[in-house]
């Protein structure tokens, strides 16, 4: 964290200036995604507690804890598809690339665009193959070079051999894993700068999910990636950083994963990370 | 030992236990009954319907087995042939469903063009379908498309807008050419639009061009062979462009592309042959066939009051659909419309949230409200507030338009919330919008729900009796409506009247066999609708 200048990605259009203040000075470029007390509510009952985060650009960095402690939650702010529960309520502060992302200028479908997401359940549109992928270009109005954008976006996903004959197939034909793959396909098509994943692979068999983990730790080399996880080889096997969520909605640890699965700072993470609960 | 005793028993059974299975029978033969009462009660009541319409006991024996022979016998023949090899299945199913809808969409279109005026139809079909055409093809070629949607409908409403506006000169000006021209128009363009859609995207722009080309000449030809005959061309076109030319293109596309099945397409021509030879065979032998009531005749003659054998119901038959043609383009947008809102954009809080709330319950409530009482709604509207004519067709069409809105939207809505939200997800997380999600994603996967719904309410409607009669059409009527503020009629009203005819041949002939007109077009609604949904279900969901 030694450079400090701005990135040029940021977007000029939105007002950054006023949330500008003093936590500047510890954001450098490698910070993406930076949370400062954010706080979840479902109507009356609260889901996430004042988390402080900061997510590095280009690691992948897991989030695990037992369930129902707001790990979807937290991802779920970060693209802003709380929006979409009616009871939902964000307090604090969530910056991405140093923006305010609830700020009153920051349009929710533009920033999607920016932060990709991959379901727990593969969820791909009941369209061929190639619609599926091709369907964030055409929404977004960029029709030029469909063909070999859709083709990248496979083979980044490490599907194209699999499919290349059969894209106008039913995405729905495919195996699971080969479904959720295409959804990563989906998403990369557009180019995002962070995927969020809430749990992967948690629907699919050991050996699609060996191939979901390969192509998550090859994506970091190009994106930042989030990935919540109930599983915590996976954590451990595939991230730079780990945050443990614990139950009620804290944030009980961050830090990198070596130290959080070898040397934990509090006991109940390492209750949680040996088993002893959870 | 105690315990081991007990195990015994429990495995013995007791009588407890016989009992409770004696009472699970009983329940299960009540079951059976009572679905056997309802089941075999209406199956009685369609024999008696059918029994009276087509008088099976004045046919000879001779006829039977005649008709036994050429036409059972093949078509059952080939019939469980064709199941047995499932691509030949699948083929005689596309063959039946090609020959059966492009021939009903066809006759369909030229009887209520007819009747409406081939020329008005013509005018406003020219004027809705151009402008759109004209935006698709540009937007086509240029690569910004933000405005190309709202484009097509704004441009058809006012083109629509435009013919009404000046209909006074441009109707004359249409009016020089022949009525079959104006067919080619209604007709023969939009089929060959079809056809080069397919062909471009299928093969290349230049077969396309040819296909086009092909329908047009052998249209021409057609028309021009009428003409030398001394036949009216306007049918003979509308069947050439409208059924024979998607039943060639799609049978032989079968033919070519589908070996293993190929064989199947000729399931209808086996039973329409079988029809031909039976009836060659009845007419040169000269044998005694059933007196039904359901002839050619009952369909094309008009109302007759005093021989039942004279009597037609042509004018109801086309009333009938055109009011609910009429009526689903009144209805149809408005329930969607209705249904996307309260299931896509309501929110569940606030007061929105109860407004809605309050909208649906009202609109379950009023699916069930009696039909004469939407006819009292009809009455004071249509009639008494914006002083419509008496039983005209925009008068009956709205009024079952109300009858049915409850139910499209109910039906609209369940298929909406059918879709499951994961897609939902899916396609905002890829940063779409709302409408961009309902466009691309929920409205496409709940359509073949939405159009099923549809569907079946347009066949509850056109069998409505009493919100008619309320609103004053007349029950006998001797010709077809010819426009939205004609008179109109309807097959239902007929039957109430002949039911009350002095004749006992109107009362148990000519009633039994517009009941069964009127069953057969529910039940082509209702098949359409299964065919249509399985259709999609197999496409999509494979
Ligand atoms: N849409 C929602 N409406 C109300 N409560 C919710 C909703 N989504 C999640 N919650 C609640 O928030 C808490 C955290 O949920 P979630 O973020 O899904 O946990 P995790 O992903 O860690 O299992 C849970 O107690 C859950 O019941
Ligand atoms: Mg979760």
């Amino acid at each position: 964290m030694s450079e400090h200048e701005r990135t040029q990605t940021q977007p000029s259009t939105v007002d950054a200036e006023s949330t500008v203040g003093e936590d500047e000075q510890s954001t450098g470029a490698r910070t993406v995604i930076e949370a400062r007390d954010v706080s979840v509510y479902y109507g009356q009952e609260q889901a996430l507690q004042d988390v402080d985060l900061e997510i590095p650009r280009r690691q992948v960095t897991a989030i695990i804890g037992p369930s129902g402690c707001g790990k979807s939650t937290f991802l779920r702010c970060i693209n802003r598809m709380n929006d979409l529960v009616d009871a939902a309520r964000v307090d604090g502060r969530l910056r991405f690339d140093g923006t305010d992302v609830y700020g009153p200028e920051v349009d929710p479908v533009a920033l999607r665009r920016r932060v990709g997401m991959v379901f727990q359940h593969p969820n791909p549109f009941p369209k061929s193959i190639y619609d599926n992928v091709a369907y964030g270009l055409r929404i977004h109005g960029r029709t030029d070079e469909l063909d070999e954008r859709v083709e990248r976006a496979l083979q980044r996903a490490a599907l194209f051999e699999e499919v290349s004959d059969q894209l106008e197939k039913s995405a729905l034909a495919l195996s699971g894993g080969q479904q959720q793959r295409l959804c990563i396909a989906r998403c990369l098509a557009v180019d995002p700068e962070i995927i969020l994943m809430d749990e992967p692979a948690s629907a699919l068999d050991p050996v699609a999910t060996s191939k979901i983990e390969d192509l998550i730790e090859s994506l970091a080399e190009e994106y930042t990636v989030i990935i919540v996880t109930h599983n915590m080889q996976q954590a451990a096997r595939i991230s730079d950083q780990t945050a443990v969520f614990l139950t009620g909605g804290e944030l009980a640890e961050y830090d990198d994963t070596d130290t959080i699965f070898e040397d934990p700072d509090s006991q109940r993470v390492e209750d949680y990370i040996t088993g002893k609960f959870g | 030992m105690a315990s081991g005793g007990a195990s015994v028993d429990r495995l013995h059974g007791s009588t407890d236990v016989r009992l409770e299975r004696l009472k699970g029978r009983l329940f299960e033969i009540a079951l059976v009954a009572a679905t056997l009462v309802g089941i075999v009660s209406l199956v009685v009541l369609f024999g008696y319907i059918a029994f009276d319409t087509f008088q099976p006991l004045t046919a000879s024996i001779q006829w039977y087995l005649i008709y036994i022979g050429t036409l059972v016998t093949p078509t059952a023949a080939f019939t469980l042939y064709a199941r047995r090899h499932p691509p030949i299945r699948e083929a005689n199913a596309k063959a039946f469903a090609v020959i059966g809808g492009a021939l009903l969409v066809s006759l369909v279109t030229y009887i209520v063009a007819d009747a409406l005026d081939p020329y008005d139809v013509l005018l406003y079909v020219l004027f809705g379908a151009i402008p759109p055409a004209v935006i698709g093809a540009y937007a086509r070629r240029s690569p910004d498309r933000t405005y190309t949607g709202p484009a097509v409908v704004v441009s058809t409403l006012v083109g629509i807008a435009l013919a009404a506006g000046l209909y006074g000169v441009l109707r004359p000006i249409v009016g020089i050419i022949a009525q079959w021209v104006a067919y080619v128009g209604i007709v023969t363009l939009p089929v060959g639009a079809i056809v080069a859609q397919s062909v471009s995207r299928r093969w290349s722009l230049r077969r396309a061009a040819l296909a086009v080309a092909l329908v047009l000449v052998g249209t021409l030809a057609v028309a021009v062979g009428a003409l030398v005959a001394g036949i009216e061309p306007s049918l003979p076109v509308v069947l050439f462009s409208g059924a024979v030319v998607p039943i060639g293109y799609v049978v032989g596309d079968t033919v070519a592309n589908e070996p293993e099945g190929r064989i199947g397409v000729l399931g209808p021509f086996v039973l329409i042959g079988s029809v031909a030879l039976g009836a060659f065979i009845e007419r040169s032998v000269g044998v005694q066939g059933p007196e039904s009531y359901l002839t050619p005749s009952l369909l094309l003659n008009s109302w007759h009051g005093r021989n039942a054998f004279e009597a037609g119901i042509y004018p109801q038959l086309v009333g009938s659909i055109v009011i609910v043609g009429f009526m689903s383009l009144l209805a149809f947008p408005v329930a969607i419309g209705a249904a996307v809102y309260l299931e896509e954009y309501v929110s569940d809080s606030g007061w929105r949230g109860r407004l809605a709330t309050l909208l649906e319950v009202n609109i379950s409530n009023l699916a069930g409200v009696p039909s004469v009482v939407y006819g009292l709604l009809g009455l004071a509207l249509f009639r008494n507030t914006l002083g419509f004519g008496t039983g005209v067709v925009i008068a009956a069409a709205g009024t079952l338009g109300f009858l049915i809105l409850p139910i499209v939207i109910v039906s609209a809505q369940e298929a909406l919330r059918s879709v499951p939200d994961s897609l939902r997800q899916a396609a905002y997380g890829m940063g779409a919008s709302r409408w961009q999600t309902l466009r691309t994603v929920v409205i496409p996967e709940a359509f073949p729900g939405i159009l099923t719904g549809t569907i079946l309410a347009l066949a509850r409607a056109i069998g409505e009796t009493a919100p008619l009669v309320i609103i004053a059409v007349a029950t006998t009527t001797y010709t077809s409506p010819d426009g939205l503020f004609s008179t109109a009629a309807a097959l239902p009203l007929q039957i109430f009247a002949a039911r009350s005819h002095p004749d006992p041949a109107f009362r148990h002939g000519i009633v039994p066999a517009t009941a069964v007109v009127l069953l057969i077009l529910m039940l082509m609604m209702n098949t359409t609708a299964i065919l249509l949904r399985n259709r999609y279900d197999r496409d999509t969901h494979e």
